[in-house]
């Protein structure tokens, strides 16, 4: 699967970045944004999205976490997700506050699931379902 | 094609647009080079951009003219969530749950939905542009 680098869509600067679309079990009518972050160790997300895919975050334990210098409380919880035809099931963690508009993709959430090629030269990432 | 535009307030706008207004002439009494040069005497950048029917070729910061678009599309809307299909807002609001009742209720799919930042530039966090 090939992904041209695009912006992020509400943000200055323009620059392309190696953003996929993302679905989420219980959001059928929208895919999210979300930015490959090698950086990052687990998935990011808002905790609005959880809201709208009907996953319950209370009795999860909230964490203080730290994310892009600035903090917030995340609740973690398996979610299953899907890119294309790829999908696989791996923990989120749903963060209030969440400012950006987009989402983040980490290496135990994300980047272990498959093979990725970052093309940076041509804006483009490639990427395959792990061996 | 490409289109002449001056950023007045972090906004485009066609160069005759703004000196019209200005100044009350009429746009058929000076050319667009003219008042692209008027503005940029007086400290305006100025510059041109890709329009429709253009290839999608990138310009100097690397985004598409749809993307340049997209990015104007959602300035209005900033700290709402909005659902959008190219660079369609189909429909925005303070919270995402109005959102995906518009979307459910008018059978509609979106390709994204997400809060568009109050302000970009604070927003990115670790994230700079």
């Amino acid at each position: 699967m090939k992904v041209d680098f695009r912006p992020l869509p509400g943000v200055a600067g323009l620059t392309p970045r190696p953003v996929v679309d993302v679905r989420l079990e219980g959001i059928e009518r929208a895919a999210l944004g979300c930015l490959v972050d090698t950086g990052t160790l687990h998935n990011r997300f808002g905790a609005w999205v959880a809201r709208m895919a009907g996953i319950d975050l209370d009795g999860i334990q909230p964490e203080s976490l730290g994310v892009g210098g600035r903090s917030t409380i995340g609740r973690t919880t398996p979610v299953a997700l899907r890119l294309g035809e790829l999908s696989w099931e791996a923990p989120v963690t749903f963060c209030d506050p969440w400012p950006w508009d987009f989402q983040l993709l980490g290496q135990e959430g994300f980047l272990r699931w498959f093979t990725l090629e970052f093309q940076v030269a041509g804006r483009r990432l490639e990427l395959s379902p792990a061996d | 094609m490409r289109e002449l535009f001056v950023v007045v307030d972090g906004r485009r706008f066609p160069p005759k647009q703004v000196i019209a207004a200005l100044t009350g002439l009429d746009r058929a009494d000076f050319t667009s080079h003219q008042a692209r040069t008027v503005l940029r005497r007086l400290g305006f950048t100025t510059s041109r951009t890709q329009v429709e029917n253009s290839p999608p070729a990138r310009a100097a910061h690397g985004a598409t003219a749809e993307e340049v678009r997209v990015s104007d599309a959602l300035r209005p809307f900033r700290g709402r969530f909005v659902a959008l299909s190219g660079s369609e807002v189909l429909v925005a609001d303070e919270r995402p749950e109005p959102v995906f009742e518009w979307l459910e209720s008018h059978d509609r799919l979106a390709d994204t939905v997400f809060r568009v930042p109050l302000d970009p530039t604070v927003d990115l966090g670790g994230f700079p542009s």
